[in-house]
């Protein structure tokens, strides 16, 4: 179970800081648990807009050296609060 | 019809679906905003002609009813799964200031709701209503002569739901038929419409697995305010006080796995089985467990589900599970008959446990 744990502790790392990320790049007035993993980003869910999008790619390279620069890449990578981290973690280590 | 050509519809052209399951009301009057706002779990901060999903609880914090509230000048309209147009009057009546001027009328003996749905929804009806439709922001709405458009959709594709008045239905069903079947799809059945639901991550109430669970075991805090009171709220806070030991976790595997079924990790219990259907995009299971919070995340392939004698792995994934051909469709590009190999990049992207 030790590979497991370990798996979930570096994805648990990681969901924290992708929420405290969106929290502040949205200005959200919520904890950070209280943004679902699955939550979708647009639309429903967060309700980000197109610019809420752009900074949130910026702030993702800047912290993760997450790149989304393909329109489809951004699609399909920033569809959940998970999905991103999903991206992040298979960066493998994250800085 | 078979589900696999009813999905491929959804998937792949456009869909067609009469929404019986829906209940549609109009709350008229003054007051009709403030008597939503008392009732819904979610903040309805919203402009004219959008719409916002919301939930209705119960007292115990559990969903009762899934909708759409769309206000429209001082009225608002809901679209709702989960409760009859008299229990939410009922619902009102219990709940919302008594002294409020509303006048809630039930719209489905006039009206009919019919859907459509997928990656070509919208060149159908851009056909049929206008082509300035494609325009039309998602969780929006726009009158037209027979009816209200409403741009929703719970399949992660291109989805409207038409509101139209019913002596004008029957017409319209024949002259969408027509326009859906042009680009190779055809009608389909809530079955179907619910296995596009389950892959794409949306919420169903009409499924056994809510029970018991409130909007922080479903990943449905987005729909829950924090500044207001509503029908629930007491349970939500007590639940988040003693803290979350549950979360609503997705999954795929092969074959085999059903509601119900426990889900167990090398050193016991971790979980339950919620919904599983059978995808056609995936090649195999997608579902829904309920898991231990400890342990309720994406990429794990530790668990397996069990009822029996049977054991089948399972892999936790992140929702969305498909890879939505909507996503590539630009309406102001694309068309069904100019669509390309480019556009056609499997649904399903992961590998099955």
């Amino acid at each position: 179970m030790t590979e497991l744990s370990d798996y979930i502790a570096s994805r648990e790392a990681v969901l924290d800081r992708v929420r405290r990320l969106l929290r502040e790049t949205m200005k959200l007035r919520l904890e950070p648990e209280a943004i679902d993993p699955d939550a979708p980003l647009f639309g429903t869910g967060l309700g980000m807009d197109s610019v809420d999008a752009v900074e949130l790619v910026v702030q993702l390279d800047a912290v993760f050296g997450l790149k989304l620069a393909d329109s489809l890449f951004v699609s399909s990578k920033m569809r959940t609060v998970n999905t991103i981290v999903d991206a992040i973690m298979e960066l493998g280590d994250e800085p | 019809m078979s589900l696999e050509e009813e999905y491929t519809f959804v998937r792949h052209s456009a869909a067609l679906s009469r929404m019986e399951h829906v209940q549609c009301v109009r709350i008229e009057g003054e007051d009709a905003t403030e008597a939503v706002d008392a009732i819904c779990s979610g903040d309805l901060w919203v402009r004219d002609g959008r719409m916002r999903q919301t939930l209705i609880l119960d007292e115990r914090g559990q969903p009762i009813a899934d909708v759409y509230v769309c206000p429209d000048d001082d009225d608002c309209i809901l679209l709702f799964e989960g409760m009859t147009a008299s229990e939410l009057f009922e619902y009102i009546d219990r709940y919302a200031d008594p002294e409020l001027e509303i006048r809630p009328v039930d719209l489905r003996p006039t009206h009919e709701l019919i859907s459509l749905h997928g990656p070509y929804a919208w060149e159908v009806l851009s056909r049929w209503l206008t082509p300035d439709i494609i325009g039309l922001p998602y969780l929006s709405f726009y009158y037209f002569d027979h009816g209200i458009c409403f741009r929703a959709g719970k399949t992660g594709e291109y989805g409207y739901d038409l509101l139209v008045h019913r002596e004008h239905a029957g017409d319209a069903w024949q002259d969408l038929l027509g326009l859906v079947s042009a680009v190779r799809g055809g009608e389909v059945s809530l079955e179907t419409l619910d296995l596009c639901a389950l892959e794409n991550g949306f919420f169903s109430v009409r499924h056994g697995s809510v029970d018991g669970l409130t909007p922080l075991e479903l990943q449905l805090q987005w729909r829950v305010s924090a500044r207001k009171r509503f029908p629930g709220v007491e349970a939500i806070e007590e639940r988040r006080a003693e803290g979350v030991g549950r979360r609503l976790t997705h999954f795929v595997a092969r074959d085999g796995v059903r509601a119900g079924d426990e889900v167990r990790s090398a050193d016991g219990p971790v979980g339950r089985v919620g919904s599983a259907m059978l995808s056609p995009g995936v090649g195999g299971i997608v579902g829904t467990a309920l898991l231990d919070i400890s342990v309720a995340h994406p990429g794990i392939d530790a668990f397996f589900a069990s009822h029996s004698d049977t054991k089948r792995p399972i892999r936790t994934i992140s929702s969305p599970a498909l890879f939505n051909r909507s996503l590539l469709v630009d309406p102001h590009r694309h068309t069904y008959e100019t669509r390309d190999r480019s556009m056609d990049p499997p649904l399903w992207q992961g590998a099955l446990p």
